[in-house]
């Protein structure tokens, strides 16, 4: 043994602490400069538009709010314009073929696109060119910093878009002020809360993980994009309505609330089928039929005995689901994540 | 202290073996050259020692007596992979800041000292350097760790001559400054003849001879490259050379 050899135990002289989780920050931030910049535009140039929108909505809906008795045909025609305007779009003085039923499906695709750029180069770029057997065999060791490569990014996503929602809500305030849209219908609830923030970190943790699984970029990107869309519509449609039993309340005229089915009912207490309803509706008298009012009917029918039913979801559940969705989709974000630090503590060169 | 010390090691990809029943003890204070064909096991050998690789069966320690991969044992080996893979979209100062930020062991003014008599500008970006200065890079960062045992996977395979002989001196002088065991590893030996002090041959996942450079010289009483050879062709049956692809 010559003495120019370092003695293993020279360890010591270093001392037992590991690199920092600051100086890994670092070295996470740097590599993901191109992200923050690229993410941070996306995000801002939809909030600026939405800063902007929002003060021009809310001076309109000042408007419409103060005309008072708002059942007056003036008030009416004023709070037509003001949806006219602002939320279907194409005959606004500012937008011209958008409004906030746009803008809204448009920001519907943020949390997927986001997390799909952030999560699946994270490791895929390592293992596709190679740079893995440089970060993987330096002192700091493959663990941190597979956890500071994965966790940074997300805090920094959850963050940014959780305050993309606070503006957003500014934004969409005259909308769900006077219950014209309830907060619980898919389009609003995946945009409010903090589901929109969860959203975004399923995506990026479901790319992340597949783009360490598959070690390329694109097909992860790909497949996220997919799978998010997948578990994005099953949720609406079959999981979201099951966080609570619905409640059944009479009338066909809930805006506070999201609609899980209706229905009629006879006199004698018993339910009709649909084919009963449209049966129903062919005898009615060519006034009711002819009418231009979508109520013509409905109103016929509750002259005559009927009555009619709803299973609902409350708006006064918003928080409750928001909170369930919130708290599964931060689960399985996790488990993606530390699915994704196994992969590599046992992936081999 | 031995640097890389193995026992009946093996390593299986499906259901090849690309290392086989090698035992092997590199001791301390060499350039050691390991010498083999392509597809002989060298770089499999080489990415167990530095952790990246577990073994399918057998015993691996590094720097006498520590598991690859472990803190102590990532502390102490600096390793460059085959094309010295660093971050292309950065400038070479973010890169060495990078390679600073993962280690507790850094010497800064060293890594910008050999930079700057390299003459590899700080704000270039990595992507845009030569083959040469991109190796010279990789090896100023693994120098830069202060590490016991640097470990290179055909460091020179994709230079041309002046920058193979150029990456060779800088290990030369750095083993010396530093008194650093050095591993390297070449499909041609005429490469690593004159810088190693020891020898180990490798072909189809078999250790075939190992030793210092001197005493294989006396034994066989013939060059380097003679020796080498002989084993080379002893251990593949001429008529079936196959050359599986790393």
């Amino acid at each position: 043994m010559t003495a120019r050899t370092l003695a293993p135990g020279a360890g010591a002289a270093i001392g037992r602490r590991p690199v920092p989780w600051s100086r890994l920050a670092w070295v996470t931030l740097r590599q993901r400069r191109g992200l923050l910049i690229g993410g941070g535009a996306l995000l801002g140039v939809f909030a600026v538009y939405m800063v902007v929108m929002a003060v021009i909505q809310h001076n309109a809906y000042a408007v419409v709010a103060a005309c008072h008795p708002a059942a007056a045909l003036k008030c009416q025609q004023l709070n037509n314009s003001f949806y006219r305007s602002y939320w279907g779009g194409g005959a606004g003085p500012v937008i011209a073929g958008g409004g906030a039923q746009t803008v809204s499906s448009l920001l519907f695709a943020i949390p997927v696109l986001l997390g799909a750029f952030a999560g699946a180069p994270l490791l895929a770029r390592e293992l596709e060119s190679g740079t893995f057997r440089f970060a993987w065999t330096q002192g700091a060791g493959r663990t941190r910093w597979a956890l500071s490569t994965l966790v940074l990014p997300a805090v920094v996503l959850v963050a940014a878009t959780g305050a993309f929602t606070a503006i957003f809500y500014w934004y969409f305030w005259p909308f769900l002020a006077d219950n014209q849209v309830s907060e619980m219908l898919p389009l609003a609830f995946a945009l409010l809360g903090v589901a929109f923030a969860a959203w975004t970190l399923l995506a990026y943790s479901l790319a992340a993980f597949l783009g360490t699984l598959f070690r390329r970029t694109l097909p992860a990107m790909a497949v996220t994009l997919v799978g998010y869309i997948v578990l994005a519509m099953a949720t609406a449609l079959a999981i979201r309505p099951h966080y609570a039993t619905p409640v059944t309340v009479r009338g066909w005229n809930n805006t506070s609330a999201w609609i899980m089915s209706q229905w009629v009912k006879a006199p004698d207490g018993q339910m009709l089928s649909q084919s009963a309803v449209n049966s129903l509706s062919q005898h009615a008298p060519p006034s009711v039929q002819n009418s231009s009012s979508p109520d013509a009917f409905t109103t016929w029918l509750t002259q005559h005995g009927y009555t009619l039913w709803q299973s609902v979801q409350p708006n006064s559940r918003f928080w409750q689901f928001q909170l369930t969705e919130g708290a599964w989709l931060l689960v399985v974000s996790s488990l993606l994540i530390a699915a994704t630090v196994w992969l590599v503590r046992r992936r081999g060169a | 202290m031995n640097v890389i010390e193995t026992s009946e090691l093996g390593k299986r990809y499906r259901r090849r073996w690309a290392l086989h029943d090698c035992t092997l003890t590199i001791p301390g204070g060499h350039i050691v050259a390991l010498v083999g064909p392509n597809g002989a096991g060298k770089t499999t050998l080489l990415t167990m020692a530095v952790g990246l690789t577990r073994p399918t069966a057998g015993t691996l320690t590094v720097l006498g007596g520590e598991p690859p991969g472990s803190p102590g044992a990532l502390d102490h080996i600096a390793f460059v992979a085959q094309d010295a893979p660093l971050y292309r979209t950065l400038p070479v100062r973010d890169m060495l800041h990078v390679a600073r930020n993962l280690n507790r062991r850094w010497d800064q003014r060293r890594a910008e000292d050999r930079l700057g008599q390299l003459e590899i500008p700080l704000s270039q970006k990595v992507g845009e350097l030569s083959g040469g200065q991109k190796a010279q890079l990789a090896l100023t960062i693994a120098l830069a760790r202060r590490p016991a045992l640097l470990v290179l996977d055909e460091p020179l395979a994709a230079l041309d001559p002046v920058a193979r002989e150029d990456f060779l001196s800088s290990v030369v002088a750095a083993a010396e400054e530093d008194g650093i065991s050095v591993v390297l590893s070449s499909h041609v030996l005429a490469d690593l003849e004159r810088v190693a002090s020891y020898l180990i041959v490798l072909t189809q996942g078999q250790v075939r001879v190992s030793g210092p450079v001197r005493d294989l010289l006396d034994t066989h009483g013939a060059g380097l490259e003679e020796i080498a050879l002989r084993h080379l062709r002893a251990g593949v049956p001429s008529s079936s050379r196959t050359e599986a692809g790393q």
